[in-house]
């Protein structure tokens, strides 16, 4: 009877996100204290136009997990291990206990200026679909080229693997891929390649950020991005937030894992809904729930009952 | 001429050790009862640094109290613990590795924590003792892995220390005995104390303490298969594995594995089976834990007898109610034993059916796959040959190909699978993740769960290869390929020689065994629900909650 909060990555943002939280004592604090740090008001900045850029995305998506997560600890609702996707890393390593929300918001503000300063133009990032991840990992290496470099970025499910690198490298490597029977291979409207090694000068200058940062050891587990494994040292998490950029995401295993560490039910912060469908097509006999498609109440509902043991999972 | 090193030797250490211990844990206690909240103390007083500790815990039954005692000890007072567990099951069971409570690990099978033992074995978080089969693992616990505590489950006790573990006693009696007369430390979780036992399962004066614990054992229906989920397809391979092995070979004793081929099977007795005028000729003893899909079969007087070798959630009073059929105890209830069953389907039975997920063109089969470490559990045993096997029966007979005067039977080995699994991924592939699972983890052999040499049978719903009869490894590679369908190892049949296969009888397709495939229909199925196998049982058989759908 355990519970994950579970915090998404870029990809989850909607126009509006931070209005749709609930109108809640917690969420006000949260972009209060959001404001204080950026020296503006956080609400203005997730409009769609706004959105466009990745440091508006990455900040909005902080916050709002933060928030939500914060409404759900409030409310009663406790998590026994935190697992964040990506930029989703940092709000899981505050909502833990690892890092405090300040230095969360100016090291994922540094991190997203880095990130879109890096590539400027002609690289970006692709989905494949319906084969199985081994196979395209196979094929991105047995395919690789030094000029239009490709590299396997998210490996989100047994069968669905992000790619990033050089736009025309990638779309060879989609072709192939239906060829080879996928069911779907497309690009994502992304133009930077995160999670490869691409990123390893951002991933630097992010390490020397984040070493001027407290870190504590955390009260419960984070998974890790980089390794999949469970993370229960401060110093770890701090490691795994620098170099994760630049490193694969090992997002399915990482979820398998939590299952085997005893997560029964799957609590996904807002305004993600993606990690939600991941874990329900991975493990049908754990619960899932996207707050931002069910709400609060329904969330803290059943967050309370499996906290309370009464819901048995078989 | 007497040498002084030996008299100055004391025989008594593992003894004096425990009597030391035993005494002090027992100012914690009334008479033998530890209460629970003590139950940190009692364990760093009763457990040493570098103690082998087994920890009750199979695919069913888990000593669960103790198991979360155990991640509470100060690794300064506990720690270096070699573990020995016939299953990895729980959360608890390697975090006492993360917190640095245990070490190693001796086990038979780690399913649902199989990716979690593969992190930890490759991070040099737990060292890996070996793998083993339940009866293997059983017997080094009297050989090389004696305990110095076992830490075991059971449903009640009295206050002198009998135990008694009903319908699920499974292994406690195994694990209590190494432990036990060897000088070991002997703790039972129990779900309550009584001051009478319906029986005694385990007597008072094995077991040097008792702990109520505050929920009862956590406790799986493991061996639940609902028939809904039975297709056709696999109502074909069953209507065929009937025709073309049990009836062929005359099986009257067997063991069944838990997927829904064997349950179609079992659900075809009563009809299909009845159609062909078999009962009373096959399958009439059986080394099987109460899988209620046999309810319809023993309803219709087609079993004689079922050893078991554990319990399963909802068949308490079914099985209570035909103790002409079940192993019983005076109470009424249930005697499972764990090592007895896989002894006796090692042994004492004509045939094993399995399933597997991967299968190498020599029959060699693995439910390993990449990146998780989970070992096989009792499969292993069931699955092979004994070589020292004497007694015959027909089907075991029946294996014998050369008529030289010295030959003898075989076991039947069948597997039982569909070409492709879930997901469309080939069952029949040139190389299984086994081999590569086996060498990222640096183990001795590769994590084979049935060697090739040992299958007899291979069943799917192309056909039937009848492997036992090949005479050279490339007719068996023909013979298999020639059932695999369009896997990897399908393809590479040639077609040309099927015809000469099928005459020579290496291998079989439903009409050559009389299996209309039109027919093979889930409505020839005994029951089609929960509720119709609840029907059978004369109300009886009371399913768990995520069983019932109505």
């Amino acid at each position: 009877m355990s519970i994950a909060f579970l915090f998404p990555g870029q990809g989850s943002q909607v126009p509006g996100m931070l209005h749709e939280l609930p109108d809640h004592p917690v969420v006000h604090q949260t972009m209060a204290e959001t404001g204080e740090i950026l020296g503006m008001n956080v609400l203005t900045i997730d409009t769609e136009e706004k959105l466009q850029s990745t440091v508006s995305v990455q900040l909005c998506l902080l916050v709002s997990e933060v928030a939500a997560a914060r409404v759900l600890l409030e409310e009663g609702v406790r998590p026994d291990m935190a697992a964040g996707h990506s930029v989703g890393a940092f709000a899981a390593a505050v909502i833990a206990g690892a890092m405090d929300f300040p230095s969360a918001i100016t090291t994922v503000k540094r991190r997203a200026e880095l990130m879109e300063q890096a590539y400027p133009e002609g690289y970006g990032m692709g989905v494949v679909t319906g084969l199985k991840q081994d196979n395209i990992i196979k094929l991105t290496a047995d395919e690789f080229s030094k000029d239009m470099p490709v590299y396997p970025a998210n490996l989100n499910a047994e069968d669905q693997v992000t790619l990033a690198g050089d736009k025309r490298g990638i779309e060879f490597i989609l072709r192939l891929a239906k060829q080879e029977g996928a069911r779907k291979a497309f690009l994502l409207p992304v133009s930077v390649p995160s999670h490869c090694e691409l990123l390893h000068g951002v991933s630097k200058e992010l390490t020397a950020e984040l070493d001027k940062i407290p870190f504590k050891n955390p009260s419960i587990p984070c998974l890790s991005n980089s390794t999949a494994r469970a993370l229960r040292k401060g110093e770890d998490i701090r490691h795994d937030l620098a170099v994760s950029i630049a490193r694969p995401v090992k997002w399915h295993e990482a979820t398998l894992l939590m299952k085997e560490m005893g997560a029964t039910l799957f609590l996904e912060m807002p305004p993600g809904r993606v990690l939600t469908d991941l874990a329900g097509a991975a493990l049908p006999s754990v619960r899932s729930l996207s707050f931002a498609r069910s709400g609060i109440k329904s969330a803290v509902l059943l967050g309370k009952r499996y906290r309370n043991g009464r819901e048995r999972i078989i | 001429m007497i040498n002084e090193a030996t008299e100055e030797r004391s025989w008594t250490t593992r003894r004096d050790k425990k009597a030391k211990k035993i005494l002090q844990a027992s100012q914690l206690a009334e008479d033998k009862i530890l209460p629970a909240e003590k139950m940190v103390e009692a364990l760093e007083m009763l457990i040493s640094p570098g103690d082998r500790v087994v920890l009750e815990g199979d695919n069913q039954k888990q000593a669960s109290f103790l198991s979360h005692v155990l991640t509470q000890l100060d690794p300064q007072k506990v720690n270096q613990l070699h573990m020995i567990m016939s299953s990895i099951s729980r959360p608890e069971h390697l975090d006492i590795f993360e917190y640095g409570i245990a070490e190693k690990i001796d086990f038979a099978y780690a399913g649902p924590q199989s990716l979690r033992v593969a992190q930890m074995l490759e991070d040099g978080k737990l060292k890996m003792g070996e793998i083993h089969t339940y009866l293997e693992l059983f017997g080094r616990l009297f050989i090389d892995l004696i305990p110095n505590v076992a830490l075991i489950a059971a449903d009640q006790a009295d206050v002198k220390g009998n135990l008694y573990t009903g319908a699920n006693t499974e292994e406690t009696p195994t694990i209590v005995e190494a432990a036990a007369f060897k000088d070991g430390i002997v703790i039972a979780q129990v779900n309550e104390l009584v001051d009478e036992l319906p029986r005694v399962d385990i007597p008072g004066s094995w077991i040097d303490f008792v702990v109520a614990a505050d929920k009862p054992y956590q406790l799986e229906p493991l061996f639940t298969r609902d028939p809904r989920h039975i297709t056709d397809l696999q109502v074909l391979m069953a209507m065929m594995t009937i025709r073309g092995v049990y009836e062929r070979h005359q099986v009257q004793s067997l063991n069944h594995g838990i997927g829904y081929n064997t349950a179609a099977i079992e659900l075809l007795l009563p009809t299909y089976g009845e159609s062909l005028g078999l009962k009373g000729k096959i399958c009439k003893h059986w080394a099987l834990n109460p899988h209620p899909t046999l309810i319809p079969a023993i309803e219709s007087g087609w079993v004689e007898s079922i050893h078991c070798f554990g319990g399963e959630v909802g068949m308490e009073q079914y099985v209570a109610a035909r103790p002409d059929v079940f192993f019983t105890g005076r109470d009424g209830s249930l005697r499972s034993n764990r090592a007895m069953s896989q002894v006796a389907g090692q042994y004492a039975v004509d045939l094993f059916v399995g399933s597997t997920l991967q299968m190498d063109r020599d029959g060699n089969s693995s439910t390993v796959t990449s990146g998780r470490l989970a070992g096989f559990g009792g499969a292993p045993n069931m699955g092979h040959d004994p070589r020292g096997r004497r007694h015959s029966t027909p089907a075991w007979l029946d294996m014998r190909t050369s008529n030289d005067e010295l030959a003898r039977g075989r076991k039947l080995v069948v597997q039982m699978v569909e070409t492709f699994q879930k997901g469309n991924e080939p069952v029949f592939v040139e190389s299984m993740d086994a081999v590569k699972v086996g060498l990222d983890a640096n183990l001795a052999t590769a994590p084979i769960m049935i060697y090739g040499d040992d299958v007899t049978h291979v069943v799917t719903e192309e056909g039937i290869a009848y492997l036992y009869k090949s005479d050279s490894v490339e007719e068996r590679r023909q013979a298999l390929s020639a059932v695999a369908g369009v896997t990897p190892i399908g393809l590479q049949h040639d077609t040309k020689q099927t015809a000469a296969l099928r005459n020579k009888g290496l291998i079989a397709f439903p009409e050559d065994l009389g299996v209309n495939r039109t027919e093979a229909k889930r409505s020839l199925l005994a029951a089609k629900s929960v509720e119709e196998i609840v029907d059978w049982s004369k109300g009886l058989y009371n399913p768990p909650a995520s069983f019932r759908s109505w």
